[in-house]
């Protein structure tokens, strides 16, 4: 029966008009995404690889890695953001970092090139959360009560049609006419990545087939909302109203109002004044280590080569504690900064989470690596980097430099032997990695789990609303 | 007749169970909108005010003019209260020094990605998706519904002309929808009032003209309805259509267009320019130092033979000469950085200028897109605000420069800083410059924002304007095309 009861929904649904229409949009619309990411990818790996070498050039003809200064690091683009971006084009993506000191990304691509921030980028998240589940309405939103209005709802059950069979054939043949054949883009697309040179590794596969599998459930809430909707009322022109208003809540206006919310209950600190506090003290500091500056005597006047390797030495002990102080502060602001930031997340979040379409987002960037995490990764990986840098600068200088600091440099009169110039490709490289699969899959899993709920929910508010129905 | 028609358009529109709905829904979100926009406003004026407060005293406990910098922030706008556009994703200030270019570093969503993460709601937003959507499901079914249910053929059982049929329906839907949005628009506008935001004259105007052209983008999608009930026997046909329209217009041909001005004219990227930057800088600072060895080499060859005391003579009367000479080679090395760092800027802007001119031009094909336009830059909120900024603070990077060099030079030649003596003769010998707060900067330049006059902002705007107006009337021709052909029974 229940087999029945699919088979005419599916019959039903791929052979109308409505069907054609919005299969034809929706496939379009997934191929269009796969093609634009892979060709964005492409484009923003040679980027990445021209900046890089600009980075190096500027290395050539020195013959002294002091003299190198700082260095740049870059974030690179990964294969999962062009697919789903969420916040990869609003952070900074380049941190100028020497052997110590603070690390600040800059240059959002947003920043950059603000002509992609009039209109956004089109990826797979922003396709299943604003078009499928608008187009999940159009199909479910008349499931029971059109059937109703049509007649062919009391035909059905002229005969023994157990209705609790009814409900499940119908929402299992509108999940299965509808949803499957949305695999057939996404899988044409997925065919499109390694031609278009976009080569994703194992682990990669999985997080984005897991990105599918949350987009499908999320369409699913809506299928099920709509046919909930559908239980409850006469006529399907007021389901298909009170779906559009619940539409227009969860997925534009709750997860804005609850960041707006969590951002005036939580107070985060500004960057500026964090910076202007980090630049005072060490403005305090600079002033006391002038002092003893002022009164540095060398152990000999003869020799001017050795006063300045003593001076030298001196200026660095005093730089070094002064660094270690700046530090601690540095990292103590920090520290309350990013606490406060948390608190404002979780806040924000567990509000925004009532709404499924912000569950959704936030399982997608999640498991495409461009969440929030993104940012804090990126700083971690610098740090990281940065204590190879410093250890390779000592390697080869015998000492580490930061941001701004200077170095008195000694030359002998006479004739010099000529220095060699440097080989760039000695420095240490920056291998960004990301957050560890088991990590991204603990944060997804909380998300994907209220994804099922919602379907769960709705689901059983569809069935007992159509237990009760009158079919007449 | 016409009167009647207008009448009974009306009445089956505000009577309805739809309207109350969504009437309900659009009010709340217009107020909601504004409400969440004047709080942000507020929250952007706190911080610009502790940013330059904190400038300030950071400028106050300077030491050294050569090391004097300050930061230009970007000024809140109230009409970014209605519009945000790219204000959030723009950098919120840049630093002025000397020796650094200008560049708008830290915007909201860098600093506060949080935000990011869902976006800002703003009335632009409303406008964009939601009421154009809510114009389509009052409209989709305006002509064949009325087929379907039977009313069309009564109606046209009198001689009723199809023209004076199609106008009054076109001008029923218009004020049964336009005019209650009319309710919360001008509640929003008291409550902004109340709030005492700084809105004057000039900004009424422009607030003005955003309605308009709201209510324009608005009218299209009315409109735009009533032509494809007029083209369909269906109106399921119809919505579903017009819902595939409104997913290509507003958020498909905005971003491909877009995209593909990116993909037909690339750029280089910011970093690969900061790069080439860099390796100027470092070949230009070799060459400084390489000269500056020249020089003392060539004045310790002047001072050959001399013993101690006619040496140190000939130091100090030679002191502020060589001072100045090497302050100058410093200058004109780092003006020619800077040339050269806004030659490639520029070169850069002029590039970015030519494919975001093209990418506007494919996304006037969406109305949406020519509506949106034609807000941010109503507004203020535009992209070219990003260069306009950027504009104004170049120049007054310039007679910032000039200032602190004016000032260094009256101050004694040193202008502070740090001065390292070591020679096997005199020693060593470290000078620690002045003390913090020692500087008066009481005349220093105050930066004038780049403003943009009133028939500036018209120039830019009446093309989209004209888009919006066009596009509407090839819809309204279409509608009465397509009604007088249409079939009745």
């Amino acid at each position: 029966m229940i087999r029945l009861i699919i088979e005419k929904e599916l019959r039903e649904i791929i052979g109308s008009t409505k069907f054609a229409l919005t299969f034809g949009v929706c496939a379009i619309l997934i191929l269009l995404t796969f093609y634009v990411g892979a060709k964005n990818h492409q484009l923003n790996v040679l980027r990445n690889e021209a900046a890089k070498t600009e980075n190096l050039r500027r290395l050539e003809g020195l013959t002294d890695w002091l003299s190198m200064g700082s260095n740049r690091i870059f974030l690179p683009p990964q294969p999962l953001e062009a697919l789903v971006s969420g916040i990869s084009n609003d952070i900074g993506r380049t941190t100028k970092l020497s052997g110590k000191g603070e690390i600040v990304a800059q240059d959002s691509r947003f920043n950059t090139d603000p002509i992609f921030a009039v209109f956004r980028f089109l990826d797979l998240e922003f396709i299943f959360q604003i078009v499928l589940s608008l187009f999940a309405i159009l199909f479910a939103y008349d499931a029971i009560n059109g059937e109703k209005e049509r007649g062919t709802l009391s035909l059905s059950f002229a005969r023994a049609i157990p209705r609790d069979k009814y409900i499940i054939g119908k929402m299992g043949g509108s999940f299965v006419a509808v949803g499957l054949p949305l695999m057939i883009p996404i899988l044409l697309g997925c065919l499109m990545l390694p031609v278009f040179g976009v080569h994703l590794t194992g682990e990669e596969w999985l997080r984005f087939f897991l990105v599918i599998f949350s987009g499908l459930l999320y369409f699913g809430v809506f299928l099920t909302l709509s046919v909930f909707m559908s239980t409850l009322t006469q006529k399907s022109s007021n389901s298909f109203l009170i779906c559009l208003i619940i539409w227009i809540f969860t997925v534009l206006i709750i997860p804005r109002a609850a960041v707006l919310l969590a951002g005036r209950t939580v107070d985060v600190p500004s960057v500026d004044e964090l910076a202007f506090q980090k630049g005072r003290f060490r403005s305090q500091l600079w002033q006391e280590d002038r002092n003893e500056l002022s009164q540095f005597k060398p152990s000999s006047n003869k020799d001017p080569m050795a006063m300045g390797n003593e001076f030298n030495k001196y200026m660095q002990k005093l730089t070094e504690e002064r660094d270690r102080k700046t530090n601690e502060l540095s990292y103590r602001l920090e520290e309350e900064r990013g606490n406060a930031q948390i608190q404002q997340q979780r806040l924000a979040f567990s509000l925004a989470r009532i709404s499924p379409s912000a569950v959704f987002s936030l399982a997608a960037t999640q498991l495409a690596g461009t969440s929030l995490n993104l940012k804090k990764n990126f700083h971690d990986e610098a740090r990281g980097y940065q204590r190879t840098y410093a250890e390779f600068m000592k390697e080869k200088t015998g000492m580490v430099l930061g941001l701004g600091e200077v170095l008195i440099a000694m030359r002998s009169g006479g004739e010099e032997e000529e220095e060699k110039p440097i080989n760039p490709q000695e420095l240490p490289v920056f291998d960004y990695r990301s957050r560890p699969l088991s990590d991204v899959l603990n944060d997804a899993a909380l998300d994907m789990g209220l994804l099922m709920i919602f379907n769960i929910l709705f689901f059983t508010g569809a069935f007992v609303g159509f237990l009760r129905y009158d079919v007449r | 007749m016409f009167r009647m028609l207008v009448e009974k358009e009306l009445k089956s529109i505000l009577q309805g169970p739809k309207f109350i709905a969504t009437f309900s829904v659009c009010s709340l979100l217009i107020l909601l909108s504004i409400f969440v926009g004047i709080q942000d406003y507020r929250a952007a004026v706190k911080q610009y005010e502790a940013g330059i407060h904190l400038t300030e005293q950071e400028m106050e406990e300077a030491a050294s003019w050569r090391g004097f910098r300050t930061r230009i922030f970007r000024k809140p706008d109230p009409m970014q209260i209605f519009v945000s556009g790219v204000n959030n994703d723009i950098g919120r200030f840049s630093l002025i020094h000397s020796s650094e270019s200008v560049r708008l570093v830290h915007s909201v969503y860098s600093d506060d990605p949080i935000f990011a993460v869902f976006r800002f709601i703003d009335l632009n937003f409303i406008f964009l998706a939601v009421l154009s959507l809510f114009a389509i499901l009052f409209t989709y079914d305006a002509i064949n519904g009325e087929r379907e249910i039977g009313t069309l053929k009564l109606t046209f059982a009198n001689p009723t002309p199809r023209v004076r049929y199609i106008l009054s329906k076109f001008i029923g839907s218009w004020l049964g929808l336009v005019i209650p949005l009319i309710v919360p628009i001008l509640l929003g506008m008291l409550i902004v009032i109340l709030y005492q935001i700084p809105i004057h004259g000039e900004h009424w105007i422009k607030l003005g003209l955003y309605i308009t052209v709201s209510l324009l983008y608005f009218t299209f999608f009315i409109i735009l309805g009533l032509f494809i009930s007029a083209m369909t026997k269906h109106s399921a046909v119809s919505f579903l259509l017009l819902l595939v329209s409104w997913v290509i217009f507003v958020l498909i041909i905005p971003r491909v267009s877009v995209m593909t001005a990116g993909k037909i004219m690339p750029v280089p990227s910011v970093a690969e320019i900061d790069g080439q930057i860099d390796r100027y800088s470092k070949v230009s600072w070799e060459k400084y130092i390489d000269d500056m060895e020249v020089r003392l080499q060539q004045r310790r060859r002047e001072m050959d033979g001399m013993n101690k005391d006619e040496r140190e003579a000939y130091r100090d009367a030679h002191l502020w000469d060589w001072m100045e000479e090497d302050n100058a080679a410093r200058q004109a090395m780092q003006a020619e950085i800077n040339r050269m760092s806004r030659q490639l800027s520029n070169e850069l802007m002029r590039r970015k200028a030519a494919q975001q001119e093209f990418a506007f031009s494919l996304s006037r094909l969406s109305p949406a897109s020519a509506y949106q336009l034609a807000a941010m830059n109503l507004t203020g909120t535009d992209i070219g605000m990003k260069e306009r900024y950027i504009d104004a603070m170049e120049k007054y990077h310039d007679t910032f420069t000039e200032y602190t060099e004016k000032k260094r030079k009256e101050s004694g030649g040193g202008g502070g800083g740090i001065r390292i003596e070591v020679s096997s003769e005199t020693g060593f010998s470290f000078n620690v410059g002045q003390d913090r707060g020692a500087l008066n900067n009481d005349d220093m330049p105050q930066f004038q924002e780049a403003k943009r006059s009133f028939s500036e902002i018209l120039i830019r705007t009446i093309a989209d304007f004209g888009i919006l107006v066009l596009y509407g009337i090839i819809a309204l021709v279409g509608t009465f095309v397509a009604f007088l052909k249409y079939d009745v029974r």
